[in-house]
């Protein structure tokens, strides 16, 4: 990049911070970000579960407040996460889960002040990290997409659900592809894009369009979520912090190597199809643990392990939206629902993002700037009171978080006929999740079917069935040995032999040098 | 787990059979003079095959595991039935499901609402108190959380994000 396509760049931003600094942008930013904290630190309401229930609330709102609303949901939640993570080694948001086992004992050690701060500034930092990349590389990925074909848009749907579900399911990742799959067979019912035909409508009018993104998340994500919740036996009350939750300069200065590099970390991870925050963090931590001079500190209250966690796993959000932005394939979750969102707003993205509206990639940016601003200020100032909306029992709570998952459902097009598919894919969703099939690689099926079948049959036609094209491509070829790799080496015996070979390898190599 | 493996496993490979037999059932479009390999059954005929072969190496996994050993007796399901979690489980779904798929329509959105929220904290509540004026009290707050809820969701959603509801 130039230096005038550089000023330009940041001339763009600093308009779309500008574009935000009004009453009305300002209070949208200060509930959303609220909500989102509160809904990621009540155990049970994950980030995904938010936004799919908030965006029933943008309908009517214009398309850029719409976008910030959720995108200050978002960041908020994976940040409020750490809270419970914290006090009482729940996790408020999966996302959370490598924070428990530092944060925890950093709490039983009296210290759950400081470890909310160095959650607060890592989460910061992370995001701001993760809003770097977002900036520079999002305008770069969309103009390199423009040359992207058929060919190349076949082999990033089955990247996507290969790789989400290898990461998204590390004990057992064949479950991961079945649930990417079916995700995938969920996205055939409906008319197809090319001919038109009703493909498993059965003659019922309401499938024509197939299951709608948004029923099917909500159901997937909030209606299995409480099923799971009260299923579960009620967790402990969190205790308010004694010491300062105010984060700490000499945190910061210590850990900055782990910093950046779990901001990097999270950022690639977000980047990835499908794989989200969770694995982030975990990434990360294993990252810092691998790297750290304090080793035997890590799971005992490492302050250094809490930041890579934290950094991590907000580093993904930015990181998550750059793919969702340029290529409209979402990196997690919660980035998938934001996807569906901006869809239904109006707003296209995809490759043509960069030509069609540029301003609207740093409008984004910006966005993420004012929830990252507000998630500090929220840390700093309000920590301890918000505390007080974890004592609310779940019984209580969850039958609102159904009514909601209900009108959620219901609004986006006023059918009754979406109520049940969230029903239907609530109860899908708790079955799988019980048997330990993850749902991101599901959700990013259902996004990245059509996707599939229009390029794998336009591709087919271009070639008349030559297959060459698909495996000898540049972009192709990576996505494909990727794909196959990632496959192959999850097969244990293919594994152990290439761990044998290797090991041959290196003793020869010893040997010849000695 | 290598049980319900075994059951997925056959479910998926049934499941997959079911779709590649569909998507050869869909036609061809001949008389539109489209080129064979656009046709709509092509890309779920592909997917009904991979998921096919992932069927049937979860099922050969799991009957490795002796995962085909499946036993349902009475006692079996009564201690399933018996389990607090389950209970809960079945509950929820239950009261759920009846809101939002036979109440909703049925009644007014806000007093199907407020029906709900009253009926799920109370039946979940009712029990977790011993002494008879706690359960009093209990039914009391749960009358108020859904009158209070049920108005605050309408409000909300309809008049201040004109949002239509159920």
């Amino acid at each position: 990049m130039n230096m005038a396509g550089l000023i330009d760049n940041l001339s763009r931003f600093l308009g779309a911070i500008g574009g935000f600094l009004t009453p009305m942008a300002l209070f949208h930013m200060a509930w959303a970000t609220l909500l989102g904290i509160i809904i990621g630190a009540l155990p049970g309401l994950t980030a995904t579960m938010g936004i799919a229930l908030i965006t029933t609330l943008t309908y009517k709102l214009p398309p850029d407040l719409a976008i910030l609303v959720l995108i200050c949901v978002y960041v908020g939640a994976i940040y409020g996460g750490s809270r419970t993570a914290i006090l009482i080694n729940i996790p408020g948001t999966p996302a959370n889960a490598a924070t428990t086992l530092d944060g925890f004992p950093l709490a039983m050690q009296g210290l759950a002040g400081r470890a909310m701060g160095v959650a607060t500034s890592g989460s910061v930092l992370g995001s701001f990290i993760g809003m770097f990349f977002l900036a520079t590389i999002a305008p770069i990925l969309g103009n390199y997409a423009l040359k992207f074909q058929s060919f190349e848009f076949f082999w990033l749907s089955i990247f996507g659900i290969v790789i989400s579900g290898h990461l998204t399911a590390l004990e057992d990742q064949i479950k991961g592809w079945i649930s990417g799959f079916l995700g995938l067979l969920v996205a055939m019912v409906g008319q197809e894009g090319i001919h038109a035909y009703e493909r498993f409508t059965y003659g019922t009018t309401e499938l024509l369009g197939g299951f709608a993104l948004i029923p099917a998340m909500v159901g997937a994500f909030g209606f299995a979520e409480v099923l799971s919740v009260m299923r579960n036996p009620p967790a402990k009350r969190a205790e308010a912090p004694r010491d300062s939750v105010f984060p700490k300069a000499s945190d910061v200065l210590q850990y900055w190597r782990t910093i950046i590099r779990s901001g990097l970390i999270g950022t690639l991870i977000g980047i990835i199809p499908g794989v989200g925050e969770d694995i982030g963090a975990w990434v990360s931590y294993a990252a810092a643990r691998r790297k750290s001079k304090e080793r035997e500190k890590f799971g005992k209250g490492s302050i250094e392990g809490l930041m890579a966690a934290e950094t991590g796993n907000n580093a993904v959000v930015p990181g998550a939206i750059i793919p969702a932005l340029t290529l409209a394939i979402p990196g997690s979750a919660p980035a998938a629902v934001l996807l569906a969102a901006m869809f239904i707003h109006g707003l296209r993205p995809g490759p043509l993002i960069m030509v069609e509206s540029p301003q609207f990639v740093y409008q984004v940016v910006a966005m993420v700037f004012f929830a990252t601003l507000a998630i500090f200020f929220y840390g700093v100032g309000l920590s301890k009171p918000l505390l007080k909306v974890l004592a609310i029992p779940k019984t209580r709570l969850m039958p609102i978080v159904f009514v909601l998952c209900a009108v959620g459902s219901y609004a986006i097009t006023n059918r009754t006929f979406d109520i049940w598919v969230m029903i239907g894919f609530g109860i899908l969703g708790y079955i799988l999740r019980e048997m330990k099939y993850p749902m991101a690689p599901l959700v990013l099926g259902i996004i990245l079917g059509d996707l599939m079948d229009k390029n794998l049959r336009r591709g087919l036609v271009l070639t008349d069935g030559d297959l060459t094209p698909f495996f000898t491509r540049p972009i192709c070829f990576v996505l494909w040995v990727i794909t196959f790799s990632s496959i192959l080496l999850s097969i244990s015996p293919i594994r152990h032999a290439l761990k044998e070979t290797f090991s041959i390898i290196q003793t020869r190599l010893r040997r010849i040098r000695k | 787990m290598p049980r319900a493996d075994f059951i997925t496993g056959l479910g998926l490979i049934l499941l997959s059979l079911y779709v590649i037999v569909e998507s050869w059932r869909m036609p061809r479009l001949e008389h539109l003079k489209i080129h064979p390999l656009s046709a709509p059954g092509i890309v779920p005929a592909f997917i009904g095959g991979v998921l096919l072969i992932f069927g049937l190496i979860l099922t050969l996994r799991s009957i490795k595991q002796k995962g085909y050993r499946i036993k349902i007796t009475g006692r079996g399901l009564r201690e399933l039935l018996a389990h607090s979690g389950n209970q809960r489980l079945l509950l929820t779904a239950i009261l759920s499901i009846g809101y939002a798929g036979f109440l909703i329509g049925n009644l007014s959105y806000g007093l199907a609402t407020g029906l709900y929220i009253f009926l799920f904290i109370t039946l979940f509540e009712w029990k977790q108190e011993t002494m008879l004026r706690q359960r009093w009290k209990g039914l009391m707050m749960a009358i108020i959380i859904a009158m209070i809820s049920s108005v605050a969701i309408t409000l909300v959603f309809e008049r201040l994000f004109l949002v239509t509801l159920p």
